[in-house]
């Protein structure tokens, strides 16, 4: 699997790792090692997760009750646990992505203010 | 529960993630092992993860907290040894100071339950060479009250005892209070039933004065809290008075110490005095002010010295008292109350609260050094732990919870050992003669309340962390690598010894300041209890009648009395028997100017000469000695007035050291008869104390106790057996010869003379017993150390004595490090001593602070219980088997 430089990679802003996790989930159920695969191939492999650091946050939103856990089995036929996106976090997905449309939208403007005057 | 749920799973989840990750790796090619390692480095540490997770659902710092806690309950549940030892030196020491504490609170800083008690104050005076006191004539009061401007409001009460009876009541009498009308509005007391005495009933000598009002405990007690006692006419002192209303329960006067039962109004007190104090002008009242606001007590006393000087001038015309013009009024914030009992007490406590103050040091530094050394013991546990990826400052909380643990626990069980020792502390301090001004019982309650409460809770946070923090230190410090690799025991650093030793140090050095200390106290007492007083303090036995309901006048009492002194000399085991006015250091006596012929004296040069009145064999009871003349005889009454001179006196007066056969008379001449009739002197005494046990033998006069006038009822026995085997005998005495006058009181001559020098036995008493605790728990400092040490260094005195080293060169070894020790404390503890002893010098003025010996004796004190402490170690270490230790080693 190719790999990108070290020194091209991003780690994860604050928060955003739970966004992305709902923005996963949001295409069905997944294990925790499918949503970490999922997030680093979508990216391009840009987003560096440890992927440790994927259960916390998952708990935080099972405690928000933005998702829920079930126990089933995989494709291989072993035991493993489904994380799925409940109705509340739908909803928390929407109100987080136009959060962070507006907030890109703000940075993006602040650093590149002299382009977008340029191009009325 | 759902946590519980969650979590239960988290471990399988992780370890299927990492097999699903290492799966993937060798699908993608890797070698099977690579593959594990690989995906376990992208997941993380593993353990963090997990300790993320969980604290997502943990409710946070409180749950932490009892994890700490109940983790930290096992730790001293599996050495209870250790906990005990610890939480007994903890409960000693936080115990120590929250009993000494509450006394504090309880005699210098409670406030009263009035309204704004922080604007009180109190009006003291202040004459050369005696106490300070709250007395001021009635005059003066109205004087103050109506000329300043610095009070809302002034007032004044004056104590007293009443005789009340009434319809339903059982005839008795209790403490009561006159006050002026403002004395409650003032104060802003209100009644729970009924009014309070107001201005209005303040019309000196109108029927409508007559009112009493009753404490809500009296209320309770007499009358079972029934309402009716409103309007109800009870009898006070005889006179017909009308209860208005009931004071609040917390409310109790003025003065610690004193709780009044009824208040009456001053106006009512010519009914009741007989002759009246009030319209004689010898009514005493004590006063105190409320502040008005925005005026500073700086203000207050300002003014009040203006206005003093009109008492001065008034009272000078009278009285010719030089001194009197050094006579000072004080103005002294009195929110808790009149300061009577403060100043008694005041210096004491403070003296007892650096001493507790001190072993409570000893106790943190014994229980940090105690901590140490079973912290190099699980320095193998912190190592562990933090390798496996805890937090550094989750062990350092871990830590300080175990340290506060103990605290928490030392401070419970010393809650309760200072309610008992308060208490008893208490009864000491309530054992002494009667201060003057305050009631001969005094009640104190000492209550917890939340003062004592955030002292304690605070000393014992204070401790905790004191002593948690070495420990603590040592736990943020851990190394996993070096630790885990120096497996046990061995993995204890130079900088962990030093420290050890230098806690040990410390101990010593505090406990020298402490030993020096009660050795200093312990000799100041016995100082004061063999001080040379001019009479033989043992086997006097002292009995007072009371004759006031006895209906004997003078003439017939007198002759009473002189055979009720033929028949006490008859009981078997006394040896003498005679009466006086006053007895020696029971506080009070009497005294007045003498004018001696051919001796005149300049005005500015006047004293008082202190005066007693006594029967013949006074001084041979007392055992003081007579130097000349001839001593007092009953057939003195009706005679030529006579008086015995001390020789303080002789040598002041006659340059010839020889009084006999001189005349003077007095200034105010007491008995009522003729001022001009003069005294001839026909005996000399030696000196003897008179008022209290500290000052010089003063200037005294005797006279005759039955030449003329009324005799004094206070009858004193030298008895050749123990004084108080006699009393059945006496009071038997008594009653067969005079039904009407019973025994008062019953005391021997050094009781009363202890009862004076209550505050330096309580310092002496106290301080004594903390020395010797803290010698003790610095001892066992000592021996934790070198046991610890000894048995660390089992195997090297195991080669060294392979190598030729005999038992005792072992045992010297281990001696001289407890020597070297002791002896570096030494060295820090004298100074620090010395130090201290002139601290103590500044609250106690004569103490023998020149002496070396109390601080000699703390050192050597020291120096034994360091060897005694040393020895059983030492032992060990002579007798380990050279074999046994570099087998095991």
């Amino acid at each position: 699997m190719p790999t990108k430089d070290e020194k091209d990679r991003i780690e994860l802003l604050q928060g955003t790792l739970d966004l992305l996790i709902l923005r996963t989930l949001r295409l069905g159920p997944a294990h925790g090692h499918a949503v970490a695969k999922a997030i680093e191939l979508n990216s391009g492999d840009v987003l560096q997760v440890e992927q440790g650091s994927l259960y916390p946050a998952l708990h935080r939103l099972i405690k928000r009750g933005w998702i829920s856990a079930e126990e089933g089995t995989s494709e291989n036929n072993r035991r493993a646990k489904f994380y799925r996106l409940t109705a509340k976090g739908r909803q928390q997905l929407a109100v987080e992505t136009s959060k962070w449309d507006k907030l890109a939208g703000a940075i993006a403007r602040i650093l590149r203010p002299v382009e977008q005057e340029g191009k009325p | 529960m759902r946590r519980k749920r969650m979590l239960e799973n988290l471990d399988q989840d992780i370890e299927d993630h990492i097999a699903r990750e290492t799966q993937d790796n060798i699908e993608r090619g890797m070698p099977p092992e690579e593959a594990c390692y690989a995906a376990l480095r992208k997941f993380g540490n593993i353990t963090r993860v997990k300790e993320d997770t969980r604290e997502i659902w943990s409710l946070g710092w409180l749950e932490q907290l009892i994890q700490d806690v109940r983790y930290g309950l096992g730790m001293l549940r599996r050495s209870p040894g250790f906990t005990a030892v610890a939480v007994l030196t903890l409960a000693l020491g936080i115990g120590a100071n929250t009993a000494i504490f509450s006394l504090i609170n309880t005699v210098m800083l409670r406030l009263l339950p009035v309204r704004e008690p922080e604007q009180l104050v109190e009006l003291l005076t202040r004459y050369p060479g005696e106490p300070r006191a709250n007395c001021c004539s009635w005059k003066s009061y109205e004087h103050f009250r109506d000329q300043n401007h610095v009070f809302s409001g002034l007032i004044g009460a004056d104590d007293s005892r009443f005789h009340v009876r009434g319809e339903g009541l059982e005839p008795e009498t209790v403490e009561g209070e006159y006050v002026v009308g403002d004395f409650f509005p003032v104060l802003g007391v209100k009644p729970v039933i009924g009014r309070l005495i107001g201005p209005e009933d303040d019309h000196i000598g109108a029927a409508g004065s007559a009112v009493a009002v009753v404490s809500w405990s009296y209320w309770k007690s007499r009358f079972n809290l029934d309402p009716a006692i409103l309007g109800k006419r009870i009898l006070v002192e005889d006179v017909p008075m009308t209860v208005i209303g009931v004071t609040p329960s917390e409310f109790f006067g003025l003065q610690l110490g004193f709780r009044p039962d009824i208040w009456v109004s001053v106006a009512a007190e010519p009914m009741i005095g007989h002759p009246s104090r009030l319209t004689s002008g010898r009514m005493g009242l004590k006063l105190m002010g409320r502040l008005r606001p925005g005026v500073s007590i700086e203000q207050a006393r300002a003014e009040m010295a203006v206005l003093f000087q009109w008492t001065v001038a008034e009272i000078t015309k009278t009285n010719q008292d030089p001194l009197l013009r050094q006579w000072k009024i004080e103005v002294e914030p009195a929110g808790a109350g009149f300061s009577r009992l403060r100043d008694q007490f005041e210096k004491p406590l403070l003296v007892l609260m650096a001493v507790v103050g001190l072993l409570l040091l000893i106790a943190c530094t014994n229980v940090a050094s105690m901590l140490l050394a079973r912290g190099a013991a699980r320095q193998h546990e912190m190592a562990v732990r933090v390798s496996l990826g805890a937090g550094r400052f989750r062990l350092v909380r871990q830590v300080l919870t175990e340290s506060l643990l103990l605290s928490v626990a030392g401070s419970l069980l010393g809650v309760f050992l200072a309610y008992f020792g308060a208490n008893a502390l208490v009864r000491i301090m309530a054992s002494g003669r009667q201060i003057v001004g305050l009631p001969p019982h005094l009640e104190i309650h000492v209550r917890p309340d939340v003062h004592v409460f955030l002292f304690t809770a605070g000393v014992a946070l204070l401790t905790g962390v004191l002593f948690g923090l070495a420990p603590a230190w040592n736990a943020f410090a851990s190394d996993p690598a070096s630790s885990l690799r120096e497996s046990r025991g061995g993995g204890e650093t130079r900088f962990g010894r030093l420290f050890g030793k230098s806690l040990v140090v410390a101990q010593v050095a505090l406990s020298v300041v402490l030993l020096s200390a009660a050795g200093l106290f312990i000799r100041y007492l016995s100082d004061l209890k063999h001080r040379d007083l001019g009479f033989h303090r043992d086997h006097v036995l002292l009995v007072r009648l009371d004759p006031e309901h006895s209906g004997y006048e003078d003439e017939r009492l007198s002759r009473a009395y002189q055979e009720l002194l033929e028949r006490l000399e008859a009981i078997p085991g006394v040896r003498s028997a005679t009466l006086s006015a006053g007895t020696p250091i029971s506080g009070a006596g009497a005294s007045s100017f003498a004018n001696v012929e051919g001796h005149p004296e300049r005005p500015e040069d006047r004293r008082y000469v202190s005066i007693n009145w006594v029967a013949p064999k006074y001084f041979q009871t007392l055992g003081t000695p007579f130097l000349a003349g001839r001593d007092f005889n009953f057939q003195d009454r009706g005679g030529p007035r006579v008086a015995i001179v001390n020789q303080a006196m002789a040598r002041y007066y006659f340059a010839d050291g020889n009084p006999l056969g001189k005349n003077f008379t007095l200034d105010r001449d007491w008995k009522g008869f003729g001022a001009d009739m003069p005294y001839e002197i026909v005996g000399m005494v030696a000196d003897a104390n008179y008022y209290e046990i500290r000052e010089a033998a003063p200037r005294t006069i005797y006279f005759n106790a039955f030449q003329e006038g009324r005799v004094p009822s206070q009858f004193e026995l030298r008895t050749s057996v123990a004084p108080t085997s006699v009393a059945p005998e006496v009071r038997r005495t008594v009653r067969a010869l005079l039904k009407t006058a019973p025994v008062e009181r019953l005391t021997t001559l050094a009781d009363q003379v202890d009862a004076s020098i209550v505050p330096e036995r309580l310092i002496a008493t106290l301080s004594g017993l903390l020395g010797a605790l803290g010698a003790v728990l610095a001892a066992i400092g000592l021996y934790g150390l070198l046991a610890y040490t000894v048995a660390r260094r089992t195997n090297e005195i195991g080669i060294r004595m392979a190598l030729g080293a005999t038992g005792s060169a072992v045992t010297q070894m281990v001696l001289g490090d407890a020597l070297v020790m002791v002896g570096a404390g030494l060295a820090i503890g004298a100074p620090l001593a010395v130090w201290g002893k002139s601290f103590a010098a500044s609250l106690i003025p004569d103490l023998p602070v020149r002496s070396a010996v109390p601080i000699a004796f703390g050192a050597l004190a020291m120096i034994a219980v360091a060897l005694l402490a040393a020895y059983v170690p030492a032992r060990r270490a002579a007798r380990v088997d050279p074999m046994e230790a570099l087998r095991h080693g």
